[in-house]
């Protein structure tokens, strides 16, 4: 029997097809690692783009008050574009965006305006002093300039929940001096810093706020969520938003490589009995000194050895290739997964979470696997065990989405609608509301009845005459 | 106790019976030719003798193994080709040697080897399959079915591919293999390849055996061929229906009482004859005249 097993095994390795798909899956993964290294360049939300700013000034009525402004805005954005590029670190690029805006804008403004000569001179002098500051990378005078207009507020605010945000405020501010967060968005403190500040108004109020709807509910447990990441990036300083990292690619590995899984289980399971029937060798095989389904069990055990082992191929190529492009110190960052029922975060090493990652959907792939290695056994041909078992997978996917959105309960024991774990880990319900042990009841019971029509299948084959 | 021991095969596919109560015995050191053209069941034969295709009724016991009950002991001792030499094409001819002898215990490498040598492939054997010839295929089967060291041997149609060369080397080794007290059974649907060295002959005809004999019986057969010459050959032809008209000569299978009372009825109808040749039979014509006449191909 372990021979058999082995020689199966030997088989799949020495196909030219499996080397194939092999380096397929390197260029694959060379390529996906280059994409997360350049990811930030693909967001475009932040970038100005100058010429098509100047294309839209172009159309405007500078007559019409509202297109005066929007020329304005365009005009003083260019101006900041510009200045940018004379400017290398990230702090002094931060400043101009945040605090160059509405001195310039005031001073541009006057050229269209008719304003006194004195006022010119104290936008320009505003302006300039302004710059200078920025020139100098001079962030904590703009921070302690906050601190004390947010200070003033306070003291004007009789009412408690203004009085409680504006102190929050302030309370941030004071933490970036206090730890000497620079402004500048390419440090990623700084990052989640601002990201806290952004949310903290809707936080602050959906938290007071009774009686949420179904839609506020939803948000707030994501403004939690965000909250928490950010608290965690700050007080552990482990960049977990990066997404130009070798972690990141781990982390969507299942997403990236999954479509990898499924070719190499068609590519083991395909071909396993209907090759050596199309090639003539299965009377080689069956008139060794085995019972039938002794020979079928080996296939199967090897096609079963051999899943978990080419995932581990995958992942390790995919640590070799994404480590030498994109470097391996991101490995120690965790993943935190968010529990919303008990408001906590779960920590991962990175390597933990793959595994488990990859456990989770594991019995999709062996379903998968099974069915793939019936219709091998049954129709004697690789093209139709491999083009069915691929349909078949993107038509369980439609039902499984057919399910999620009628509620249908005709399809409630497709097996699509149990073979998914990823729930477990993410700690979310199950869409379906099955508990895993249904779910896994479901799966043995389909596996039971498919191995068992193709063993008796096969043990009752002739084998035909050419 | 016989090495292979078939009796009453039947076998049906949908409503056409393919097989009809098959019997044959192969004892040690036999050679038995199972001769049959395309499609009369030979390989059918085969197939159930090694349980690649289910009987629907009779029985087949291989050193006293049942091969319905006892399928792994039965099958230990057998080595087979069937139909063609299918061994995996990507992997070399070593490997494949390498992998048919694991699924068997007690195999040396030396063992390997010396099956390589036997059947002449020693210098190609690390080369692919793929880049094989046909006759170089047919080599590596014969090899492999010789791997387990087996006392019943079942070759189907080796001679294809092989050239005249790789025939004699064939006809050597199953010589040798059959003084060892190895049985084998070697199909074909050419009779005269194995005339040489068989020892038994069966034949096969739409699913069933019409003779089942040794080549000694058959040899010893009474009928003679004949060839006459006579003056007039259309009317000779006439009155001798089983005569066949050749180089100026009738051919006719017959035995001595019969060519006599031929040779009275071309006199008797004024027919001059001027030559009467006796010619031994070749194991084909004997067969044939055997059979009642049918030609095998």
């Amino acid at each position: 029997m372990i021979n058999l097993i082995k020689s199966e095994i030997k088989k799949v390795f020495k196909k030219r097809s499996f080397l194939i798909v092999t380096i397929i899956f390197i260029f694959y993964a060379i390529m996906t690692n280059v994409i997360y290294k350049n990811l930030n360049s693909l967001d475009s939300t932040t970038k100005y783009d100058i010429p098509s700013l100047q294309e839209e000034n172009s159309h405007l009525d500078l007559g019409k008050e509202e297109d005066l402004t929007t020329f304005i805005s365009n005009l003083t954005r260019i101006e900041l574009e510009n200045l940018k590029k004379d400017y290398n670190s990230g702090t002094q690029k931060y400043l101009i965006d945040k605090y160059l805006y509405n001195p310039l804008y005031s001073l541009i403004s006057s050229r269209y305006q008719e304003t006194k000569e004195s006022d010119i001179a104290a936008l320009t002098e505003k302006y300039n002093t302004t710059l200078e500051l920025i020139k100098n990378s001079n962030w904590e005078y703009f921070i302690k300039e906050n601190i004390t207009s947010l200070e003033t507020k306070l003291s004007k605010t009789t009412e408690n929940k203004e009085q409680t945000r504006i102190k929050a405020f302030i309370d941030i501010e004071n933490y970036r001096l206090k730890n000497n967060i620079p402004c500048d968005t390419t440090n990623y403190l700084n990052n989640a810093l601002d990201a806290i500040k952004t949310n903290l108004t809707e936080y602050l109020n959906l938290q007071a706020k009774e009686n949420l709807t179904k839609t506020e509910t939803e948000r707030l447990s994501y403004l939690k969520e965000d909250m928490l990441r950010n608290k965690y990036i700050l007080m552990h300083k482990k960049d977990l938003n990066n997404m130009e990292n070798l972690k990141s690619v781990l982390a969507n590995f299942a997403e990236e490589f999954g479509l990898f899984i499924l070719i190499y289980v068609v590519l083991i399971f395909g071909p396993i009995v209907s090759e050596e029937y199309s090639k003539g060798t299965i009377k080689y095989l069956l008139i060794k000194p085995y019972k039938r389904s002794t020979i079928l069990l080996a296939k199967f055990l090897a096609g079963l050895i051999l899943i978990p082992f080419v995932i581990i191929l995958m992942l390790a190529l995919e640590v070799l290739i994404g480590g030498l492009i994109l470097g391996f110190n991101s490995l120690n960052i965790p993943i935190l997964i968010y529990d919303s029922a008990k408001n906590i975060l779960i920590s991962y090493s990175i390597f933990k979470y793959v595994l488990i990652v990859l456990l989770s959907i594991i019995p999709m792939y062996l379903m998968l696997g099974i069915i793939c290695f019936s219709l091998s056994t049954i129709t004697t041909s690789t093209s139709a065990a491999i083009t069915i078992t691929f349909l078949f997978y993107l038509i369980a996917n439609v039902i499984s989405n057919l399910v999620l959105v009628y509620k249908t309960s005709i399809f409630k024991y497709f097996i699509s609608l149990h073979w998914d774990f990823n729930y477990l880990i993410t700690k979310t319900p199950n869409p379906y509301h099955f508990s895993y042990q249904t779910s896994i009841f479901v799966l043995l019971i389909y596996t039971i009845v498919i191995l068992s029509f193709t063993f008796i299948y096969f043990n009752k084959k002739d084998v035909k005459n050419i | 106790m016989s090495i292979l021991k078939v009796t009453n095969l039947c076998k049906k596919i949908g409503k056409k019976e393919i097989l009809k109560n098959v019997s044959f015995t192969i004892e040690e050191g036999d050679i038995l030719g199972f001769i049959g053209a395309n499609g009369a069941g030979k390989t059918t034969t085969i197939k159930c003798v090694l349980g690649l295709q289910k009987m629907n009724s009779g029985s087949i016991s291989i050193n006293g193994y049942d091969i319905k009950k006892d399928f792994v002991k039965a099958i230990k001792q057998v080595g087979a080709i069937v139909e063609s030499p299918d061994v995996y094409q990507y992997l070399s001819g070593m490997e494949n040697l390498e992998m048919q002898a694991s699924f068997y215990k007690n195999i040396t490498d030396d063992d390997i080897m010396r099956i390589v040598k036997l059947v002449g492939l020693e210098k190609r054997i690390y080369d692919k399959v793929s880049k094989y010839s046909l006759g170089m295929k047919e080599r590596l089967g014969i090899a492999i079915s010789l791997i387990n060291n087996p006392n019943l041997l079942i070759l189907d149609e080796p001679t294809n591919g092989l050239d005249p060369e790789g025939i004699k080397d064939l006809r050597e080794l199953l010589l040798k293999l059959a003084q060892k007290g190895t049985g084998i059974l070697i199909s074909s649907h050419n009779l005269s390849e194995l005339e040489s060295f068989c020892n038994k002959v069966c034949i096969i005809q739409n699913g069933e055996i019409i003779t089942n004999k040794s080549i000694k019986e058959i040899k010893t057969t009474t009928n003679n061929k004949y060839l006459i010459k006579v003056d007039n050959d259309k009317k000779a032809l006439s009155l001798i229906s089983d005569a066949n008209l050749n180089n100026n000569h009738l051919e006719l299978i017959a035995d001595e009482d019969q060519i006599a009372a031929l040779i009275k009825l071309l006199v008797n109808n004024n027919i001059k004859i001027y030559e009467v040749t006796k010619e031994k039979l070749t194991l084909e014509e004997a067969f044939i005249s055997i059979a009642g006449g049918h030609k095998i191909d």
